[in-house]
């Protein structure tokens, strides 16, 4: 069940009315209603992998209280480690198996061997990336007594399975999202109507914007090698868009649902593009996934304690484990690598916390110096999405080649092409101006005039209507 | 929670009010433009029992492109109709056929195209969108057309949702109002003007042969069309329309095709005339594809159809 799909249309209200009208003021109720739901939105995709969930469940819950009840350190850390590699077991098996043993025969056949070794035919399992970093996080942060363990098996299953997260994130943390499950819930008149426009917005980013891009993208992709050059650029482009369209739209549809039920979600985009370099777009691109590799891979290893050389070092591992947590191909690994060396400069020089705030703040215009690193960060982000795009590093290789070749010829824009360059270009300009707040439409909240917003709102709704791209699925479901 | 509802019902309500009209306001221009290649004019003419002949050429695009009603009418004195549907198989040209009879006088001649994938079933419902603006609570369309990818069963029942993202057909509805379309097709016929394209050796360099498989329920339903139109007195020509030569031995299993049509033909007491092996078959200048005669090719075809029609004495 998709977001943008008619089930959830007619899922969605009915979990809303129960949950708010029939259940209300019943926390144990409603908890135990979000959880059915949340398996029923789950197993709408193969009800199968529904015991895998629960697996996973489990194994997070009961090593989290087994860790808490551990006599003794060396006892702690046995549960903790059982439980990482259990977890991350599952996702080695479902996600990286053919890909070792692809791997493991390419790297054999160097040496002129040519074994024939079985690859199985696995479906990956939806959003496993996701909860299992859930789950993860949990035992994790019980076992660095960050937190206690929930003894409610409902309240640690539902943290797990929320539907709006469970298979694209953010990847919320349990000292977050727990408390929230644990707390009765009352209904918001602003909080719902902010999350509806969130859920609006989400809509047009991933159903106009993604999924429009989309058709002129893999036509240019999946020709590449026909294409000139201006025509790869523009097709690499409109990927970023397509791209940042599709997450950051699941992310704010996600965020607008648990709102609707009275729940605050991490901030996983912060306007990305308008970032002023490599740093700063990663504390605003999918933060809930690097902000937990910095807590729980990153400070472990050591962070930037260590001096440069274990800076470096740690950095271009967690890039390069969080190209790889994306898919199991090396274009992913490519990309991660790629980031981690545009990050080299801002780190040797101790230049990479310097654009914190927002952009601009408090003005209406950027700076001319603003807008030329936005647009050199911009360029180097778009020259990685190549690589995360393409189908294999040779493929990436040969589209970057591609694009010495009449990169000043026009290439041919169809009108339909023409008309979402432009709605990327409406995009930006209504991100642009709501970049202070949590999403691009939280200043509307603001905004006295309620003719002037229901127009707003109808116009979005008929660009949806009218420009909604073809079928395609949240790229993100896939990892 | 009230305030919620009811401020969220108010903003839906110019929606849930307004689809109805709306859908009909996109439908009956869409029925009005040259949309899909024309084929909703088709559809069209035929809802609006304006057909305007009873005699009708069925089939594929085959059909489509090479029985001229025009020529068919020079020659007979006698009205003709096209109501070939492109890069579709029987299964669909029987759901036209069973809206025909609904909507228009019983014909008194049905010439149907044959070709090798007649009785196979593609699995998408190609150029979906030609059924648009007729498809709204159509329980005829929707029982064929959900046989096929390409329609969910919220497409016939919700006003306007099949419209989704669905631009240029919306924009090709509101341009009626403002610019109506010439007509694309003379009677369903469209004559092609052009020369022989890459297709076949495209495709031949692609999957090499073609197995036809046929479909279980496209030969019943074939098979009941064929009593159904004897019990209704209709009659019904079966024709096999020139085929180039060279591209005959695309189909590995041609020959068992060509003898079911011509059992059927025994078996139910209907005429088969084929012209596969015609001298036109042999002249690559009257094709565009091994498939598809041009505008000279199916117009001399239908020439010699027309004489084959009197002298058989088929015509009423």
């Amino acid at each position: 069940m998709l977001f943008n799909s008619l089930e959830f249309v007619v899922f969605f209200p009915i979990v809303f009315l129960v949950y708010w009208y029939i259940l209300k003021n019943n926390l144990r109720q409603q908890n135990i209603f979000l959880l059915v739901a949340s398996y029923f939105f789950y197993g709408c995709w193969d009800w199968r992998f529904l015991f895998l969930l629960a697996i996973s469940t489990f194994l997070c819950y009961y090593g989290g209280l087994k860790i808490n009840e551990a006599s003794s350190r060396s006892k702690r850390k046995m549960w903790m480690a059982v439980s990482v590699i259990v977890n991350i077991g599952f996702l080695g098996f479902f996600k990286y198996f053919n890909f070792f043993i692809d791997s493991f025969q390419d790297f054999l056949q160097l040496f002129g061997l040519t074994p024939h070794m079985h690859t199985l035919q696995i479906i990956l399992p939806v959003g496993i990336s996701f909860y299992t970093f859930h789950g993860l996080s949990y035992v994790l942060d019980i076992y660095n007594e960050k937190i206690e363990p929930t003894r409610n098996w409902v309240d640690y299953s539902l943290f797990v399975s929320f539907f709006p997260l469970l298979v694209a994130g953010p990847i919320e943390r349990a000292t977050h999202l727990l408390p929230q499950i644990e707390k009765l819930r009352t209904f918001d008149y602003k909080r719902a109507t902010d999350g509806l426009r969130q859920i609006l917005w989400g809509l047009f980013k991933k159903v106009v914007i993604a999924d429009g891009c989309a058709e002129y993208v893999n036509q240019i992709f999946d020709n590449s090698a026909d294409q000139p050059g201006s025509a790869l650029a523009l097709g690499a482009v409109l990927f970023a868009f397509q791209i940042y369209g599709d997450f950051s739209g699941y992310s704010d549809i996600a965020l607008g649902t648990a709102r609707l039920l009275g729940f605050d979600l991490l901030q996983n985009f912060k306007f990305p593009y308008f970032s002023r370099d490599i740093a700063e777009f990663w504390r605003r691109w999918h933060i809930s996934l690097s902000s937990w590799f910095r807590d729980y891979l990153y400070i472990p290893l050591g962070g930037s304690r260590g001096g440069m050389a274990q800076t470096i070092r740690n950095t271009f591992i967690i890039f390069l484990v969080s190209g790889f947590w994306h898919g199991a191909n090396w274009t992913f690994v490519a990309w991660g690598g790629l980031h981690a060396l545009f990050m080299m400069p801002s780190i040797v020089a101790k230049r990479n916390r310097i654009n914190l705030e927002i952009v601009a703040q408090g003005k209406i215009l950027p700076s001319f110096a603003d807008v030329f690193h936005i647009t050199i960060t911009f360029l180097l982000v778009v020259l990685a999405w190549i690589f995360f795009r393409a189908d294999t590093i040779q493929h990436a290789f040969s589209y970057i080649s591609g694009l010495r070749d009449d990169i000043f010829t026009l290439p041919y824009l169809s009108p339909k092409t023409i008309i979402y360059i432009l709605l990327v270009v409406f995009m930006l300009v209504v991100e642009w101006i709501g970049r202070e707040g949590k999403y691009a439409l939280e200043h509307f909240a603001t905004i006295k005039s309620s003719l002037f917003k229901w127009i707003f709102y109808y116009v979005i709704l008929m660009l949806i209507f009218l420009l909604a791209g073809g079928d395609q699925v949240f790229i993100y479901f896939q990892f | 929670m009230k305030k919620f509802i009811k401020r969220l019902a108010l903003f839906c309500l110019p929606i849930l009010i307004l689809a109805y009209p709306a859908d009909l306001f996109i439908s009956n221009g869409l029925r009005n433009s040259t949309y899909s290649d024309g084929e909703i004019e088709i559809w069209n003419d035929l809802y609006n029992g304006d057909l305007q002949a009873k005699h009708l050429f069925y089939g594929s695009s085959r059909a489509w492109v090479h029985f001229s009603p025009a020529v068919m009418e020079q020659e007979t004195g006698v009205p003709f109709y096209n109501l070939g549907m492109d890069a579709h198989n029987f299964y669909m040209q029987r759901l036209r056929h069973e809206e025909m009879l609904k909507h228009n006088p019983k014909p008194e001649l049905i010439v149907l195209g044959l070709d090798m994938g007649s009785l196979e079933k593609r699995p998408d419902l190609y150029n979906k969108n030609m059924l648009l603006p007729f498809m709204l609570w159509n329980k005829a369309i929707a029982d064929a057309a959900l046989t096929y990818k390409g329609f969910t069963k919220a497409d016939f029942m919700i006003p306007l949702y099949r419209y989704f993202g669905e631009f240029e057909a919306v924009k090709s509805g509101l341009k009626y109002y403002i610019q109506p379309d010439d007509r694309f097709r003379y009677k369903g016929y469209k004559g092609r003007d052009e020369e022989w394209n890459s297709d076949l050796d495209k495709a031949k360099a692609k999957i090499g042969t073609y197995t036809v498989n046929l479909d279980s329920l496209s030969v019943e339903l074939f098979e009941e069309f064929l009593v159904q139109t004897k019990a209704d007195s209709i009659p019904v020509v079966l024709v096999y329309t020139p085929e180039y030569i060279e591209g005959q031995g695309f189909v590995s299993n041609r020959k068992e095709i060509m003898k079911m049509y011509q059992d059927y033909s025994e078996e139910y007491d209907v005429p088969f005339l084929d012209y596969s092996q015609d001298s036109i078959s042999y002249h690559k200048e009257f094709f565009y594809n091994t498939m598809h005669m041009n505008r000279k090719g199916s117009e001399l075809f239908t020439e010699k159809l027309a004489k084959d029609l009197i002298k058989y004495e088929l015509l009423k």
